[in-house]
């Protein structure tokens, strides 16, 4: 059985590419070639049409190419429902567009849903190494992808945010203003309550796929937990009375927030911990151990993205397997003919062996890409 | 390079920074004004200055007017113990086209946004604690935009005035009449569902 989603795929003014169009008949597909020709620009670019964002930088004018005013993403994309089309127009000095079908999108929001995917690059180390703010991404990210109305309330809460702020510092120079400080906390506590509530849903399912997954990759030599630490301390519970443990919390903090003019607490405050047999991942797992979180959390997006929405999504792998010893190599592609995957490679000694039906090979060299379908294993 | 002689220039540049007129209508617009007859211009720019000087304040609602008192406030067939709170002049013509409300209006000018230092003290809510200190009001509306602001200024409003005893009611959000569902964003959607009411 195939299982193609991703058909086409063309870029005008991306990155390093003038023009670039792919055609996708297989369900592996391989880009290869030295550093710095443009590989990781290519799944850059697919990730981008399915969040509406690149994993690489926050200002979309570092994606378009050097010296033009505007770019081109277009996908074609294949289900089971249908094929759509998705076209995400990058300007220098407006605001990307996204077009569904050739219907311009109100709202980037409306991406969401239509071509998933999970991003393996070696960067994703991050995850377990660096602070809780990229860990708060990777949930908002998957949220995002499959809860349009996770996305919403994500930009209602940080515009609230960036107005309660605003607001605290303001109080500073006039006292009277802090009569509207509880617009603001109920409002945070509306939009943050869902988020939580989402959140603690999410890490909870990942958790139960992840052990699994976790377990069979160490030779059940290692159990991964993990637990969502939100700053508002809330039992299990509706969402109004989360909302209310919210304000709570804000309300008895005025004071500090007023004195540092901002705010302490707060969905943009939360963590996860990841523990292997109860020992925190970040501050005491070894170099071996994180990598494998790592991959293991990335599986559990799979199996997650799958049982959420009931399609596998892509699985963009950027220079992933040369971190990954043979035993997690081959955890990593039994994937391969379950999901779409496209690989970035240097070295082309590293071609997986796997059985697939079919597979496209793509040499990449200072932004355009060969077709070697007939390139030996 | 100076395509344009000083006089179209300068028209041109006070078009273009005026709110929707970009650089190609600016020197549409100026080129017929010059192809205009003089007597035309003169009538344009008299109801420019006309109106700039003539329209103010409604010393009771502070929507637009040219009197001291607008009509809807000086009206007698009109309902004033309802107030209809809008953050601007249009929300009100926008209300009146719908031809079915009775009440009265206030316009606050504005929202409450942090993010701009606009404070409740810089819009029009002193004018409306006045209007209510009479007791003749019964209900007010607050009928903001749906928007961070639009909402905090409703609650903002809420929160001051239910403690007066007057009944204080926001209008609904969700599904446009005569629209599609299956056209409704997932946001609009669900806010729809949250307010849904039984029949």
């Amino acid at each position: 059985m195939l299982v193609l989603q991703l058909r086409e795929l063309s870029l005008k003014n991306y990155r390093n590419y003038d023009n670039l169009e792919l055609y996708f008949h297989s369900d592996l597909i391989l880009f290869i070639g030295p550093n710095a020709q443009g590989k990781t620009n290519i799944l850059e670019s697919v990730f981008l049409s399915c969040t509406g964002r690149s994993h690489r930088t926050p200002r979309d004018r570092e994606l378009i190419k050097l010296g033009e005013e505007e770019a081109l993403i277009r996908t074609r994309v294949e289900k089971e429902l249908g094929s759509s089309e998705i076209s995400i127009l990058l300007n220098m000095r407006d605001k990307k567009k996204v077009l569904i079908n050739k219907t311009p999108a109100a709202r980037l929001g409306e991406l969401m849903g239509h071509l998933n995917s999970v991003l393996f690059s070696p960067d994703d180390l991050k995850l377990v190494r660096d602070g809780p703010a990229e860990r708060r991404r990777f949930m908002d990210m998957e949220l995002s992808q499959i809860r349009p109305r996770y996305f919403y309330y994500l930009q209602q809460y940080n515009r609230i945010l960036t107005h309660r702020n605003n607001l605290l510092k303001e109080i500073q120079g006039k006292p009277s203003l802090a009569s509207t400080l509880p617009v603001w906390d109920y409002q945070l506590a509306e939009a943050g309550s869902y988020i939580i509530q989402q959140r603690q849903l999410f890490s909870q399912s990942l958790q139960n796929i992840a052990r699994e997954i976790h377990s069979r990759i160490t030779n059940h030599s290692e159990a991964l937990t993990m637990e969502y630490k939100s700053s508002i301390p809330f039992e299990e519970g509706s969402l109004q009375e989360i909302q209310e443990q919210f304000i709570r919390e804000l309300e008895t903090r005025h004071k500090d927030d007023i004195a540092r003019g901002s705010t302490g607490r707060g969905c943009h405050r939360d963590d996860i911990h990841f523990k292997i047999n109860g020992i925190d991942v970040r501050l005491f797992g070894s170099q071996g151990q994180k990598r494998t979180t790592v991959l293991s959390l990335k599986l559990s997006e799979l199996e997650f993205m799958y049982k959420e929405t009931g399609e596998y999504p892509l699985l963009l792998l950027d220079d992933a397997l040369s971190e990954l010893d043979r035993d997690r190599q081959k955890m990593l592609l039994e994937y391969i003919g379950k999901v779409q995957t496209f690989i970035a490679l240097t070295d082309p000694t590293q071609i997986p062996d796997v059985q697939t039906s079919s597979r496209q090979v793509f040499r990449i060299q200072s932004g355009a890409a060969y077709p070697e379908e007939s390139l030996s294993f | 390079m100076n395509y344009y002689i000083e006089p179209i220039a300068r028209l041109m540049n006070e078009l273009s920074r005026l709110p929707g007129i970009g650089g190609k209508t600016a020197q549409r617009l100026a080129f017929h004004i010059i192809d205009m007859p003089r007597d035309r211009v003169l009538d344009l720019t008299k109801a420019i200055i006309k109106a700039k000087e003539e329209v103010k304040y409604c010393k009771v609602c502070c929507n637009m007017t040219d009197r001291d008192v607008c009509a809807v406030c000086s009206s007698h067939s009109r309902d004033h113990s309802l107030i209809c709170v809008v953050k601007d002049p249009r929300d009100v013509i926008a209300m009146e086209k719908m031809r079915d409300y009775n009440g009265v209006y206030h316009v606050l000018h504005g929202n409450i946004s942090p993010m701009e230092g606009i404070g409740p003290d810089d819009i029009r809510i002193k004018e409306l604690l006045h209007r209510l200190g009479s007791g003749e009001v019964k209900e007010v509306i607050l009928a903001t935009n749906p928007d961070v602001e639009g909402e905090a200024t409703a609650i903002y409003l809420a929160r001051l005035l239910k403690p007066m005893g007057i009944r204080v009611t926001r209008i609904a959000h969700g599904i446009p009449v005569g629209g599609d569902l299956e056209y409704a964003d997932e946001v609009t959607l669900s806010k729809a569902l949250e307010g849904r009411r039984e029949i």
